[in-house]
């Protein structure tokens, strides 16, 4: 006579495929984190009249340190206008959009260095700023 | 005596749920945090080339110092400032004619500069900045 081997049963829990999403998503926000600027430190200056910005493929950030951060990676002045350009190679016109995040007490020897090498890169500048309270 | 009532409501949440809670709730912030607009202000700066070219022609020049702002070498006051350039640039119909050439001192804050270069843009002006020539020269 065969003796019947007994069968496992080998399913997922379900229960817990809403941890293992949970922690997916944990994952990939980190990975994303790493690659944004939301780690970078500044405070945007004010102004009176702002508009809101649409999309925009190169941001270049001036923290608090004034250290010069192209999409999230440092980068030095040197270098600026020629990677930004390989960013926006032949974009259309409305599509060249810099925007420009610049520390409010950051110095005219940082920023304006930045500037001329977005405007020789032939990108549109955009200058992140808050609305001033008119109060 | 008081009947007890026999069938119990179940009054915890099923803790199986809490993941996918957890789960939708993040979907939600993200995507609230994605879409959130950047706001700001447009500035065109014309390239060095164009601006090679319109350099022969007499400029308004702002120089922006640290607390002040000078338009043709005269210290303005910052509340007479957008008025003092609507002025200067009212009867300048040519493109060429409302480049205003915009030099800053090392230490001027971007608070400063942003206030003063938007007072000039509403004034219809277009800023061109002119910054110190910075020259290497190599010694054998």
């Amino acid at each position: 006579m065969k003796i019947q081997r007994k069968t496992a049963r080998a399913d997922i829990p379900s229960l817990c495929m809403g941890d293992i999403a949970f922690n997916l998503l944990i994952f990939f926000v980190i990975l994303a984190r790493a690659q944004d600027e939301s780690h970078l430190q500044w405070q945007p200056a004010h102004a009176s009249d702002v508009q809101n910005t649409g999309h925009s493929k190169v941001s270049v950030l001036i923290d608090k340190d004034e250290k010069v951060y192209l999409n999230g990676q440092p980068v030095g002045i040197m270098q600026l206008a020629s990677r930004i350009e390989a960013i926006l190679l032949d974009s259309p016109q409305g599509e060249r959009t810099v925007l420009l995040k610049v520390h409010r007490e950051s110095k005219a020897i940082i920023f304006e260095p930045v500037i001329e090498a977005v405007s020789e890169a032939g990108g549109s500048l955009f200058h992140i700023v808050e609305k001033q309270n008119e109060s | 005596m008081r009947a007890k009532r026999a069938t119990k409501l179940l009054i915890e949440p099923p803790s199986s749920a809490t993941g996918d809670i957890a789960f939708n709730l993040i979907i939600f912030f993200l995507v609230c945090a994605s879409v959130q607009p950047e706001s700001g202000r447009e500035q065109s700066i014309p390239r060095s080339q164009e601006q090679e070219a319109e350099r022969e022609e007499k400029h308004i020049e702002v120089q922006i110092r640290r607390n002040v702002a000078l338009i043709n070498g005269v210290v303005v006051r910052s509340d007479q400032f957008a008025r003092r350039m609507e002025r200067l640039l009212k009867d300048k119909k040519r493109n060429a004619e409302r480049v205003v050439v915009v030099k800053s001192d090392k230490q001027v804050e971007y608070q400063h500069w942003i206030r003063i270069t938007e007072m000039i843009e509403t004034a219809g002006g277009i800023i061109t900045i002119q910054m110190e020539e910075v020259r290497e020269v190599l010694v054998n």
